[in-house]
Protein backbone atom coordinates (compact mmCIF):
# COMPACT_ATOMS: atom_id res chain seq x y z
CA UNK A 1 0.00 0.00 0.00
CA UNK A 2 1.28 3.54 -0.43
CA UNK A 3 2.74 5.74 1.92
CA UNK A 4 0.69 8.31 1.55
CA UNK A 5 -2.69 6.18 1.37
CA UNK A 6 -1.13 4.75 4.80
CA UNK A 7 -1.03 7.88 6.13
CA UNK A 8 -3.75 9.33 4.71
CA UNK A 9 -5.42 6.35 6.74
CA UNK A 10 -3.95 6.90 9.70
CA UNK A 11 -4.38 10.50 9.77
CA UNK A 12 -8.24 10.17 9.18
CA UNK A 13 -8.30 7.24 12.12
CA UNK A 14 -5.90 8.79 14.35
CA UNK A 15 -3.00 7.42 16.35
CA UNK A 16 -5.27 5.91 18.94
CA UNK A 17 -6.65 3.18 16.60
CA UNK A 18 -3.73 0.87 15.66
CA UNK A 19 -4.56 -0.85 12.31
CA UNK A 20 -3.45 -3.83 10.27
CA UNK A 21 -4.12 -3.93 6.64
CA UNK A 22 -5.33 -7.59 6.02
CA UNK A 23 -6.83 -6.55 1.88
CA UNK A 24 -6.85 -3.95 -0.56
CA UNK A 25 -9.05 -3.94 -3.36
CA UNK A 26 -9.17 -2.16 -5.89
CA UNK A 27 -12.47 0.05 -4.12
CA UNK A 28 -11.67 -0.83 -1.09
CA UNK A 29 -8.72 -1.25 2.11
CA UNK A 30 -9.59 -3.65 4.69
CA UNK A 31 -8.13 -3.39 8.20
CA UNK A 32 -8.08 -5.25 11.48
CA UNK A 33 -8.06 -2.91 14.73
CA UNK A 34 -8.31 -3.97 18.08
CA UNK A 35 -10.13 -0.48 18.91
CA UNK A 36 -13.88 -0.06 19.13
CA UNK A 37 -14.98 2.77 17.31
CA UNK A 38 -16.66 4.45 20.47
CA UNK A 39 -17.61 1.40 23.26
CA UNK A 40 -15.78 2.08 25.84
CA UNK A 41 -13.86 -0.83 27.80
CA UNK A 42 -14.51 -2.83 24.42
CA UNK A 43 -10.67 -2.35 23.16
CA UNK A 44 -8.89 -5.14 23.82
CA UNK A 45 -6.27 -7.44 22.68
CA UNK A 46 -8.58 -10.28 22.10
CA UNK A 47 -11.54 -8.61 20.07
CA UNK A 48 -10.63 -7.41 16.63
CA UNK A 49 -13.14 -5.39 14.37
CA UNK A 50 -12.78 -4.83 10.52
CA UNK A 51 -12.58 -1.51 9.06
CA UNK A 52 -13.77 -0.67 5.09
CA UNK A 53 -11.94 2.35 3.82
CA UNK A 54 -13.04 3.24 0.24
CA UNK A 55 -9.80 5.72 -0.20
CA UNK A 56 -10.51 8.91 -2.56
CA UNK A 57 -9.89 8.04 -5.91
CA UNK A 58 -7.25 11.57 -7.29
CA UNK A 59 -8.11 10.72 -11.09
CA UNK A 60 -11.62 11.97 -10.22
CA UNK A 61 -13.05 15.10 -9.70
CA UNK A 62 -13.40 15.39 -6.23
CA UNK A 63 -16.83 16.05 -6.10
CA UNK A 64 -17.52 13.14 -7.99
CA UNK A 65 -15.47 11.07 -6.05
CA UNK A 66 -17.14 12.00 -2.85
CA UNK A 67 -20.32 11.59 -4.28
CA UNK A 68 -19.46 8.75 -5.48
CA UNK A 69 -18.08 7.48 -2.05
CA UNK A 70 -20.93 8.04 -0.09
CA UNK A 71 -23.27 6.57 -2.47
CA UNK A 72 -20.82 2.92 -2.38
CA UNK A 73 -20.78 3.49 1.44
CA UNK A 74 -24.22 3.65 2.18
CA UNK A 75 -25.25 1.34 -0.39
CA UNK A 76 -22.85 -1.44 1.36
CA UNK A 77 -24.14 -0.01 5.04
CA UNK A 78 -27.66 -0.31 4.08
CA UNK A 79 -27.87 -3.57 2.53
CA UNK A 80 -25.89 -5.45 5.94
CA UNK A 81 -28.55 -2.98 8.15
CA UNK A 82 -31.09 -4.04 6.40
CA UNK A 83 -29.65 -8.29 6.18
CA UNK A 84 -29.45 -8.29 9.29
CA UNK A 85 -32.86 -7.57 10.19
CA UNK A 86 -33.86 -11.19 7.82
CA UNK A 87 -34.23 -13.96 10.37
CA UNK A 88 -31.56 -16.51 9.52
CA UNK A 89 -29.32 -14.63 7.44
CA UNK A 90 -25.96 -13.89 8.19
CA UNK A 91 -23.76 -10.91 7.94
CA UNK A 92 -21.30 -8.98 9.64
CA UNK A 93 -23.08 -6.59 12.07
CA UNK A 94 -22.18 -2.76 10.77
CA UNK A 95 -21.01 -1.20 14.35
CA UNK A 96 -19.80 2.35 12.98
CA UNK A 97 -20.59 4.02 9.52
CA UNK A 98 -18.83 7.49 8.23
CA UNK A 99 -20.10 8.09 4.59
CA UNK A 100 -18.20 11.12 3.97
CA UNK A 101 -14.71 9.68 4.49
CA UNK A 102 -15.72 6.50 2.87
CA UNK A 103 -15.45 4.71 6.24
CA UNK A 104 -17.41 1.25 7.95
CA UNK A 105 -16.89 -0.96 10.87
CA UNK A 106 -17.79 -4.61 10.99
CA UNK A 107 -17.94 -7.19 13.36
CA UNK A 108 -15.13 -9.25 12.72
CA UNK A 109 -15.59 -13.33 11.52
CA UNK A 110 -13.62 -16.24 11.29
CA UNK A 111 -10.96 -17.99 12.37
CA UNK A 112 -7.71 -19.34 11.53
CA UNK A 113 -7.93 -23.20 10.10
CA UNK A 114 -5.70 -26.19 11.92
CA UNK A 115 -2.32 -26.89 10.14
CA UNK A 116 -1.60 -22.88 8.62
CA UNK A 117 -4.56 -23.48 6.07
CA UNK A 118 -4.94 -20.09 6.35
CA UNK A 119 -8.26 -17.84 7.20
CA UNK A 120 -11.54 -19.77 7.54
CA UNK A 121 -13.10 -18.76 4.14
CA UNK A 122 -14.88 -20.97 1.92
CA UNK A 123 -12.11 -21.57 -0.19
CA UNK A 124 -9.34 -22.42 2.19
CA UNK A 125 -12.12 -24.70 4.18
CA UNK A 126 -12.66 -26.95 1.08
CA UNK A 127 -8.94 -26.94 0.44
CA UNK A 128 -8.60 -28.41 4.00
CA UNK A 129 -10.75 -30.76 3.24
CA UNK A 130 -8.90 -32.23 -0.09
CA UNK A 131 -7.82 -35.32 2.37
CA UNK A 132 -11.37 -36.28 2.88
CA UNK A 133 -13.68 -34.16 0.31
CA UNK A 134 -17.05 -35.39 0.05
CA UNK A 135 -17.36 -35.93 4.27
CA UNK A 136 -20.34 -35.42 6.14
CA UNK A 137 -18.58 -32.10 6.96
CA UNK A 138 -18.10 -30.63 4.15
CA UNK A 139 -21.80 -31.14 2.72
CA UNK A 140 -23.47 -29.96 5.42
CA UNK A 141 -21.00 -26.62 5.34
CA UNK A 142 -22.01 -26.62 1.62
CA UNK A 143 -25.79 -27.00 1.93
CA UNK A 144 -25.57 -24.24 4.30
CA UNK A 145 -23.86 -22.03 2.29
CA UNK A 146 -26.46 -22.68 -0.58
CA UNK A 147 -29.49 -21.86 2.16
CA UNK A 148 -27.45 -18.27 2.78
CA UNK A 149 -27.81 -17.72 -0.81
CA UNK A 150 -31.60 -18.84 -0.81
CA UNK A 151 -32.31 -16.63 2.02
CA UNK A 152 -30.73 -13.67 0.26
CA UNK A 153 -32.42 -14.23 -2.94
CA UNK A 154 -35.62 -15.61 -1.46
CA UNK A 155 -35.56 -12.17 0.49
CA UNK A 156 -34.96 -10.23 -3.04
CA UNK A 157 -31.06 -9.34 -2.37
CA UNK A 158 -28.03 -10.54 -4.65
CA UNK A 159 -24.77 -10.49 -3.53
CA UNK A 160 -22.59 -9.41 -6.45
CA UNK A 161 -19.65 -10.93 -5.80
CA UNK A 162 -19.67 -14.74 -4.75
CA UNK A 163 -16.78 -15.56 -4.54
CA UNK A 164 -15.45 -18.68 -2.18
CA UNK A 165 -13.75 -15.99 -0.51
CA UNK A 166 -16.78 -14.29 0.19
CA UNK A 167 -17.80 -16.75 2.15
CA UNK A 168 -16.29 -17.05 5.49
CA UNK A 169 -17.28 -20.07 8.34
CA UNK A 170 -17.57 -19.30 11.73
CA UNK A 171 -17.15 -21.83 14.33
CA UNK A 172 -20.71 -22.28 16.45
CA UNK A 173 -21.38 -25.33 18.74
CA UNK A 174 -18.87 -27.84 16.98
CA UNK A 175 -19.82 -27.28 13.63
CA UNK A 176 -19.78 -24.24 11.15
CA UNK A 177 -22.28 -21.70 10.10
CA UNK A 178 -21.92 -19.75 6.93
CA UNK A 179 -21.49 -15.95 7.19
CA UNK A 180 -21.71 -13.71 3.80
CA UNK A 181 -19.05 -10.78 3.25
CA UNK A 182 -18.48 -7.93 1.06
CA UNK A 183 -21.73 -6.40 0.03
CA UNK A 184 -20.09 -3.95 -1.79
CA UNK A 185 -21.60 -4.69 -4.98
CA UNK A 186 -24.43 -6.14 -3.25
CA UNK A 187 -27.84 -5.04 -4.76
CA UNK A 188 -31.37 -5.20 -3.42
CA UNK A 189 -32.96 -7.09 -6.72
CA UNK A 190 -36.09 -9.29 -7.67
CA UNK A 191 -34.27 -9.87 -11.13
CA UNK A 192 -34.23 -13.92 -12.20
CA UNK A 193 -31.08 -12.31 -14.15
CA UNK A 194 -29.18 -10.82 -11.15
CA UNK A 195 -30.33 -14.07 -8.96
CA UNK A 196 -28.82 -16.07 -11.50
CA UNK A 197 -25.73 -14.25 -11.93
CA UNK A 198 -25.12 -14.80 -8.82
CA UNK A 199 -25.48 -18.62 -8.66
CA UNK A 200 -23.33 -18.85 -11.72
CA UNK A 201 -20.58 -16.87 -10.41
CA UNK A 202 -20.09 -18.93 -7.14
CA UNK A 203 -20.47 -21.86 -9.50
CA UNK A 204 -17.27 -20.50 -11.58
CA UNK A 205 -16.15 -19.81 -8.36
CA UNK A 206 -15.96 -23.53 -7.12
CA UNK A 207 -15.30 -25.22 -10.43
CA UNK A 208 -11.85 -23.70 -11.03
CA UNK A 209 -10.83 -23.69 -7.36
CA UNK A 210 -11.64 -26.98 -6.84
CA UNK A 211 -12.49 -28.55 -10.06
CA UNK A 212 -12.16 -32.22 -9.28
CA UNK A 213 -15.12 -32.31 -7.03
CA UNK A 214 -16.91 -29.58 -8.38
CA UNK A 215 -20.02 -31.08 -9.75
CA UNK A 216 -20.77 -32.53 -6.25
CA UNK A 217 -19.76 -29.40 -4.09
CA UNK A 218 -22.39 -27.48 -6.78
CA UNK A 219 -24.93 -30.05 -6.20
CA UNK A 220 -24.71 -29.68 -2.44
CA UNK A 221 -24.49 -25.50 -2.84
CA UNK A 222 -28.00 -25.75 -4.62
CA UNK A 223 -30.05 -28.49 -2.51
CA UNK A 224 -29.43 -25.76 0.25
CA UNK A 225 -30.90 -23.11 -2.13
CA UNK A 226 -33.54 -25.23 -3.19
CA UNK A 227 -34.28 -25.58 0.94
CA UNK A 228 -35.08 -22.26 1.34
CA UNK A 229 -37.93 -21.91 -1.53
CA UNK A 230 -39.57 -24.89 -0.87
CA UNK A 231 -40.29 -23.88 2.69
CA UNK A 232 -42.54 -21.52 0.96
CA UNK A 233 -45.09 -23.75 -0.88
CA UNK A 234 -46.19 -23.29 -4.38
CA UNK A 235 -44.64 -20.04 -5.12
CA UNK A 236 -41.15 -20.57 -3.62
CA UNK A 237 -41.38 -23.55 -6.16
CA UNK A 238 -42.56 -21.37 -8.68
CA UNK A 239 -39.68 -18.98 -8.37
CA UNK A 240 -37.30 -21.64 -7.79
CA UNK A 241 -37.87 -22.68 -11.39
CA UNK A 242 -37.51 -19.78 -12.83
CA UNK A 243 -34.38 -19.06 -11.08
CA UNK A 244 -32.91 -22.64 -12.33
CA UNK A 245 -34.19 -22.11 -15.77
CA UNK A 246 -32.37 -18.98 -15.76
CA UNK A 247 -28.96 -20.13 -14.58
CA UNK A 248 -28.83 -22.87 -17.07
CA UNK A 249 -29.36 -20.21 -20.13
CA UNK A 250 -26.71 -18.15 -17.84
CA UNK A 251 -24.16 -21.28 -17.79
CA UNK A 252 -25.16 -21.49 -21.67
CA UNK A 253 -24.21 -18.39 -22.34
CA UNK A 254 -21.21 -18.20 -20.56
CA UNK A 255 -20.07 -21.65 -22.13
CA UNK A 256 -20.43 -20.08 -25.57
CA UNK A 257 -18.42 -16.98 -24.63
CA UNK A 258 -15.38 -19.28 -23.82
CA UNK A 259 -16.06 -21.03 -26.61
CA UNK A 260 -15.27 -17.74 -29.14
CA UNK A 261 -13.23 -16.24 -26.65
CA UNK B 1 -19.74 10.27 35.90
CA UNK B 2 -17.13 8.55 34.20
CA UNK B 3 -14.73 10.12 31.73
CA UNK B 4 -14.26 8.12 28.64
CA UNK B 5 -12.98 9.14 25.08
CA UNK B 6 -13.60 7.99 20.97
CA UNK B 7 -10.73 6.46 19.87
CA UNK B 8 -10.65 8.81 16.39
CA UNK B 9 -11.97 12.09 18.34
CA UNK B 10 -9.34 12.24 21.55
CA UNK B 11 -9.57 16.04 21.47
CA UNK B 12 -12.74 15.59 23.15
CA UNK B 13 -13.40 13.97 26.49
CA UNK B 14 -16.83 12.06 27.35
CA UNK B 15 -18.31 12.29 30.63
CA UNK B 16 -21.41 9.50 30.91
CA UNK B 17 -23.32 8.55 34.24
CA UNK B 18 -26.70 7.14 34.90
CA UNK B 19 -28.82 9.14 37.87
CA UNK B 20 -32.04 7.23 39.50
CA UNK B 21 -34.41 7.88 41.87
CA UNK B 22 -34.31 11.64 40.35
CA UNK B 23 -36.75 13.61 42.67
CA UNK B 24 -36.10 17.28 41.04
CA UNK B 25 -36.62 16.88 37.23
CA UNK B 26 -39.15 19.19 36.96
CA UNK B 27 -36.83 21.42 38.23
CA UNK B 28 -33.85 19.94 35.89
CA UNK B 29 -36.44 20.00 32.44
CA UNK B 30 -36.48 24.07 33.01
CA UNK B 31 -33.06 24.79 32.96
CA UNK B 32 -31.41 22.17 30.87
CA UNK B 33 -31.43 23.85 27.64
CA UNK B 34 -28.81 26.22 29.49
CA UNK B 35 -26.46 23.52 30.61
CA UNK B 36 -23.73 21.76 29.77
CA UNK B 37 -25.21 18.38 29.43
CA UNK B 38 -27.99 16.37 27.86
CA UNK B 39 -30.15 14.99 30.14
CA UNK B 40 -31.62 11.93 28.38
CA UNK B 41 -34.39 9.77 29.40
CA UNK B 42 -32.45 6.46 30.42
CA UNK B 43 -36.10 4.49 29.46
CA UNK B 44 -35.48 5.13 26.07
CA UNK B 45 -32.08 3.59 26.06
CA UNK B 46 -31.20 -0.25 26.54
CA UNK B 47 -27.57 -0.22 26.02
CA UNK B 48 -24.36 1.70 26.13
CA UNK B 49 -24.04 0.72 22.23
CA UNK B 50 -27.27 2.65 21.61
CA UNK B 51 -25.74 5.66 23.90
CA UNK B 52 -22.82 5.74 22.49
CA UNK B 53 -23.15 5.33 18.85
CA UNK B 54 -25.11 8.35 19.23
CA UNK B 55 -22.12 10.25 20.20
CA UNK B 56 -20.03 8.92 17.51
CA UNK B 57 -22.41 9.67 15.06
CA UNK B 58 -22.64 13.76 16.31
CA UNK B 59 -19.15 13.81 16.32
CA UNK B 60 -18.86 12.39 12.72
CA UNK B 61 -21.49 14.29 11.44
CA UNK B 62 -19.93 17.56 13.49
CA UNK B 63 -16.67 17.06 12.21
CA UNK B 64 -17.33 16.28 9.05
CA UNK B 65 -20.73 17.39 7.60
CA UNK B 66 -22.54 20.10 9.23
CA UNK B 67 -23.52 20.18 13.16
CA UNK B 68 -27.78 20.34 13.09
CA UNK B 69 -28.34 21.58 16.60
CA UNK B 70 -26.44 24.60 18.69
CA UNK B 71 -23.74 22.05 21.31
CA UNK B 72 -22.95 18.75 20.85
CA UNK B 73 -24.57 17.54 23.64
CA UNK B 74 -27.98 18.31 21.68
CA UNK B 75 -26.61 16.76 18.47
CA UNK B 76 -26.67 13.17 20.40
CA UNK B 77 -29.99 13.62 21.13
CA UNK B 78 -31.17 14.47 17.84
CA UNK B 79 -28.49 11.76 16.74
CA UNK B 80 -30.72 8.94 18.92
CA UNK B 81 -33.88 9.88 17.63
CA UNK B 82 -35.14 7.98 14.27
CA UNK B 83 -36.26 11.48 12.38
CA UNK B 84 -34.36 14.67 11.45
CA UNK B 85 -36.73 16.53 13.44
CA UNK B 86 -34.80 18.54 16.36
CA UNK B 87 -38.08 19.30 18.67
CA UNK B 88 -39.39 15.70 18.05
CA UNK B 89 -36.16 14.40 18.87
CA UNK B 90 -35.97 16.65 22.05
CA UNK B 91 -39.30 15.56 23.40
CA UNK B 92 -39.16 11.72 22.53
CA UNK B 93 -35.07 11.40 24.23
CA UNK B 94 -34.90 14.28 26.38
CA UNK B 95 -35.87 14.34 29.80
CA UNK B 96 -39.74 15.28 31.00
CA UNK B 97 -41.02 16.57 34.67
CA UNK B 98 -41.44 13.03 35.18
CA UNK B 99 -38.61 11.43 34.51
CA UNK B 100 -36.89 9.39 37.44
CA UNK B 101 -33.88 8.04 35.55
CA UNK B 102 -31.39 10.08 33.51
CA UNK B 103 -28.94 9.61 31.45
CA UNK B 104 -26.36 12.51 31.82
CA UNK B 105 -24.36 13.20 28.80
CA UNK B 106 -21.57 15.86 28.57
CA UNK B 107 -19.21 16.31 25.43
CA UNK B 108 -16.35 18.82 26.43
CA UNK B 109 -13.31 19.70 23.79
CA UNK B 110 -10.63 19.40 25.75
CA UNK B 111 -9.21 22.73 25.33
CA UNK B 112 -12.47 23.93 27.21
CA UNK B 113 -12.57 23.43 30.93
CA UNK B 114 -14.38 20.90 32.02
CA UNK B 115 -17.11 21.80 34.61
CA UNK B 116 -19.29 18.73 35.62
CA UNK B 117 -21.30 19.43 38.40
CA UNK B 118 -24.32 17.18 37.26
CA UNK B 119 -23.97 15.51 40.94
CA UNK B 120 -24.95 18.51 42.23
CA UNK B 121 -27.60 19.86 40.21
CA UNK B 122 -29.27 16.27 40.00
CA UNK B 123 -31.14 15.18 42.74
CA UNK B 124 -31.15 11.60 42.56
CA UNK B 125 -28.50 8.15 43.41
CA UNK B 126 -25.68 7.93 41.03
CA UNK B 127 -25.05 4.48 39.85
CA UNK B 128 -22.72 2.94 37.12
CA UNK B 129 -23.67 3.11 33.76
CA UNK B 130 -23.48 -0.41 32.86
CA UNK B 131 -25.16 -2.62 30.20
CA UNK B 132 -27.17 -4.00 32.99
CA UNK B 133 -28.38 -1.19 35.25
CA UNK B 134 -29.58 -0.08 31.35
CA UNK B 135 -30.54 -3.34 30.72
CA UNK B 136 -32.82 -3.93 33.96
CA UNK B 137 -34.89 -0.29 33.64
CA UNK B 138 -35.31 0.66 29.94
CA UNK B 139 -39.12 0.31 28.64
CA UNK B 140 -39.74 -1.38 25.29
CA UNK B 141 -42.68 0.06 25.43
CA UNK B 142 -41.66 3.59 25.42
CA UNK B 143 -38.63 2.76 22.81
CA UNK B 144 -41.03 0.87 20.75
CA UNK B 145 -43.28 4.21 20.73
CA UNK B 146 -40.25 6.74 20.06
CA UNK B 147 -38.71 4.70 17.79
CA UNK B 148 -41.96 3.93 16.05
CA UNK B 149 -39.92 3.56 12.30
CA UNK B 150 -38.10 0.31 14.02
CA UNK B 151 -41.16 -0.76 15.64
CA UNK B 152 -41.58 -4.47 14.72
CA UNK B 153 -38.02 -4.07 13.97
CA UNK B 154 -36.73 -3.29 17.83
CA UNK B 155 -37.30 -6.94 19.52
CA UNK B 156 -35.16 -8.52 16.41
CA UNK B 157 -32.72 -5.96 16.37
CA UNK B 158 -32.19 -6.30 19.94
CA UNK B 159 -31.98 -9.53 19.95
CA UNK B 160 -29.53 -9.97 17.48
CA UNK B 161 -27.67 -7.00 19.45
CA UNK B 162 -27.81 -4.90 16.74
CA UNK B 163 -27.13 -1.55 16.66
CA UNK B 164 -30.25 0.72 16.53
CA UNK B 165 -28.59 4.01 16.08
CA UNK B 166 -26.13 3.04 13.23
CA UNK B 167 -29.59 1.31 11.60
CA UNK B 168 -31.73 4.27 11.91
CA UNK B 169 -28.69 6.53 10.81
CA UNK B 170 -28.81 4.93 7.32
CA UNK B 171 -32.35 4.60 7.17
CA UNK B 172 -32.32 8.08 7.61
CA UNK B 173 -29.83 8.84 5.28
CA UNK B 174 -31.58 6.61 1.98
N1 LIG C 1 -16.34 -9.07 8.58
C1 LIG C 1 -15.17 -9.62 8.23
N2 LIG C 1 -14.59 -10.54 9.03
C2 LIG C 1 -13.39 -11.09 8.67
N3 LIG C 1 -12.72 -10.81 7.57
C3 LIG C 1 -13.24 -9.90 6.74
C4 LIG C 1 -14.49 -9.27 7.02
N4 LIG C 1 -14.75 -8.40 6.02
C5 LIG C 1 -13.72 -8.51 5.15
N5 LIG C 1 -12.80 -9.41 5.57
C6 LIG C 1 -11.55 -9.80 4.90
O1 LIG C 1 -11.14 -8.77 4.01
C7 LIG C 1 -11.16 -9.24 2.66
C8 LIG C 1 -11.63 -8.15 1.73
O2 LIG C 1 -12.87 -7.64 2.17
P1 LIG C 1 -13.95 -7.09 1.12
O3 LIG C 1 -13.31 -5.90 0.47
O4 LIG C 1 -15.15 -6.74 1.93
O5 LIG C 1 -14.16 -8.22 0.18
C9 LIG C 1 -12.07 -10.45 2.69
O6 LIG C 1 -11.80 -11.37 1.68
C10 LIG C 1 -11.78 -11.02 4.07
O7 LIG C 1 -10.63 -11.80 4.08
Amino acid sequence: MSKELIERVSNYLNNNVQIELISQGAEAVVFITHSHPYLPNASDDKEQYIIKYRPAKKYRHPAIDKALTKHRTLSESRILAKLSQIDGINVPKLIACDVYNGCIWLEFLGVDLPNQCGFSNLKNFLWMSVADPYSQLVEDVLIKVGRQIGLLQWNDYCHGDLTTSNIVLVPENGTWSAFLIDFGLGSSSNLVEDKAVDLYVLERAIISTHSSFADKYNQWIMQGFSQIYELHGKSGLKKLKEITRRFEDVRLRGRKRSMIG
Amino acid sequence: MTETMIPQFPDYSIYAGLYVEVANSKELHSVVSNLPFAFIEADTICSREQLFSAVYKALIESSFNKQRTKTLNSECILSLSPTSNIGEAFKRFGISEKTSRIVVLSIVAKTEKAILEAKELIHGVGVDLTDEALESGYDLGLIKKVCSRCTQLFERLKKANLLLTTSRYIELQI
